[in-house]
């Protein structure tokens, strides 16, 4: 990302008076301007968010008590993806590395963590938390397949067992009130009244939608969001607001929900997705059902995944 | 026609030597910003703006909050990095600052952009006339048309606003380079044109007395009409579509992609669009028999 696209962007949004970034990577703040464009950002008005593995250079950890130190913490948040030290090790040196991202920057950080299989364990989370100060908040996501792709996601058939193995923490979270986030790709239908009533008390930001976040890359192209990152992109310079960009994705959207309402058979005249309460799952993974399938779908679908299959 | 303004040094001797003049005083130190606004006063004379021409970054020039209120021109080689020049970029928009930047080098056309974004008025300073003129293209487009409400980038905010097709625009006022404008004096009182004159020693007078001598006036005017010697040579400027903005400024090194040309032609499109949706504006709300 370049400066002359970061003040494009920051131009863009302001014109349709949205106040807030998101910063993702790859790993944002290994980029060499990283520090310079957060400032930037704020002194722009914006809020700040950093989707990082907090993996974080003793030198660039530096940079951030001196700059970030007297950020208020409603302007500047960090997310901070982590991987459970048991089932997913990594090594000391990443580890400490984290920590001392953690034990510096605890106060604007939120907790994260991508749910890639039912057998999870969020005690960790509840550690760190504690340990480092941080945001009582923790952000759940589950693990969307990537069109075309091989990589490891969870299922729709196990959905289901991820929201009892969730559910099976309330205490934790109710004792330590840290408020449960769950991001896109929830189906309300996996979650019993008991459970969307503790979700519902805890706070929770829960809409069981599906975008469009919409994700700009540096070289300015615009997409649905990082799963969806090879299907009908844009260049942003096509946009000229906000809505322009929602449009253009929510009638990606709509062919997609033609053929597919949701991830489950049962989705198809879903009175909760009829309502407006429900995405069906992530889009994603209703586009992901078709790349293995004959060439039957309409002709901008198969166009669009012909180009992905081509590329991966 | 007004007496033009003087750019001199921080001089109490010199400044003494007139009186009733607007004048643009030089510094090198940002330190004595106040103490040279201070002495135009005292003098008898009339601060236009303190000059400060320093070999620091903007991100390294510590400015008092006294120093907000004057008006300054800040002439630097570069902006530094965007991290140090944070914490003062609030004071930097509430102050009467122009930051000149040399726009020879993508960073400081990066910088431009940046510090205009924020609402701090800046001044591309053009000190050759090997450019990326892409780029500088790019930047005027920003200047002149961006969406966003942004501080001026001179000298294209001036030149789209005061753009006429029927004369010439003396923009190089902007850098203080227009003699019926401004003259520029040394430390003993002798008088340039220009700066570029001036770094040089090329004097057109010995002290401010022989200003109202005739060849003095002839030198201003030879250099206001300087401009006609491009038809009577034949110069390649002359038969330009950007002429009528550029005026053969970079005729001396004529860029072989003549890329300047592909900015002053864009300048003139983009003004011209720009007077005249403006005018259509103004006839929109008046009534017209």
């Amino acid at each position: 990302m370049t400066w002359e696209n970061l003040i494009y962007i920051a131009d863009f949004l302001e014109a349709s008076d949205h106040r807030s970034v998101s910063l993702l990577g790859g790993e944002p703040t290994i980029h060499r301007y990283f520090v310079d464009f957060v400032l930037y950002l704020l002194e722009r008005n914006f809020t700040v968010t950093v989707f990082t593995n907090g993996m974080v250079s003793a030198a660039r950890l530096a940079q951030f008590k001196t700059y970030f130190a007297e950020v208020s913490v409603e302007r500047l948040h960090f997310v901070c993806n982590l991987n459970d030290p048991v089932q997913t090790p990594t090594s000391e040196k990443e580890t400490r590395r984290v920590h001392d991202f953690l034990s510096v920057m605890g106060p604007w950080t939120s907790p994260g963590f991508n749910i890639y299989r039912t057998d999870f364990s969020l005690d960790f989370l509840f550690d760190y938390i504690n340990r480092f100060g941080l945001k009582r908040s923790l952000r759940l996501g589950l693990t969307q397949p990537i069109p075309g792709k091989q990589n490891a996601f969870i299922r729709p058939s196990e959905i289901r067992a991820v929201v009892q193995r969730l559910y099976s923490f309330r205490d934790r979270f109710d004792l330590l009130r840290v408020k449960p986030g769950l991001d896109c790709g929830f189906p309300i239908c996996q979650f019993t009244d008991e459970e969307l009533g503790w979700l519902h008390r805890s706070g929770c930001d829960a809409l069981f939608g599906c975008g469009p976040a919409f994700d700009i890359s540096p070289d300015m192209s615009v997409y649905y969001c990082f799963p969806l990152s090879n299907y009908r992109r844009k260049s942003l310079f096509d946009f000229d607001s906000v809505e322009k960009i929602d449009e253009h994705f929510r009638s990606t959207r709509d062919p997609i929900k033609a053929e597919s309402p949701g991830i489950f058979a049962e989705c198809d005249g879903c009175r909760y997705q009829e309502d407006g309460l429900c995405a069906g799952g992530g889009l994603c993974q209703a586009l992901h059902r078709f790349i293995d399938e004959a060439p039957i779908r309409l002709p901008e679908i198969e166009h669009e995944l012909s180009k992905i299959r081509m590329s991966s | 026609m007004n007496s033009p303004r003087f750019v001199c040094p921080h001089s109490k001797a010199l400044l003494r030597s007139f009186a009733g003049r607007a004048v643009a005083v030089r510094v090198a130190d940002v330190a004595d910003i106040a103490d040279a606004a201070a002495g135009v006063r005292n003098s008898g004379n009339e601060l236009f703006c303190v000059i400060v021409e320093t070999i620091l970054p903007l991100s390294e020039i510590e400015f008092h909050e006294d120093q907000l209120s004057i008006p300054l021109a800040v002439m630097t080689p570069s902006m530094g990095s965007f991290r140090a020049l944070a914490r003062s970029v609030d004071a930097l928009r509430r102050s009467a600052i122009r930051v000149y930047l040399p726009c020879n080098n993508l960073d400081n056309l990066a910088a431009l952009r940046i510090l205009s974004s924020l609402g701090i008025h800046v001044c591309a300073q053009f000190v050759t006339s090997a450019n990326d003129w892409e780029a500088l293209t790019d930047l005027m487009t920003y200047a002149v048309l961006g969406r966003s409400p942004h501080a001026s980038i001179e000298p294209f905010s001036f030149i789209a606003a005061n753009y006429n097709p029927h004369s010439n625009l003396p923009w190089g006022l902007i850098e203080f380079d227009d003699p019926s404008r401004f003259l520029h004096l040394d430390e003993e009182g002798h008088v340039a044109l220009s700066r570029y004159e001036l770094k040089r020693g090329l004097f057109v007078a010995q002290s401010v007395d022989e200003l109202g001598s005739p060849a003095v006036a002839s030198a201003i005017s030879e250099r206001e009409n300087r401009w006609r010697r491009f038809f009577t040579d034949n110069h390649p400027c002359a038969s330009c579509a950007g002429w009528k903005v550029c005026l053969g400024r970079f005729s001396d090194e004529l860029p072989a992609d003549r890329g300047c040309a592909t900015l002053f032609t864009e300048l003139i499109e983009v003004a011209t669009m720009l007077k005249s949706s403006t005018s259509h504006r103004d006839e929109g709300g008046v009534w017209r028999p």
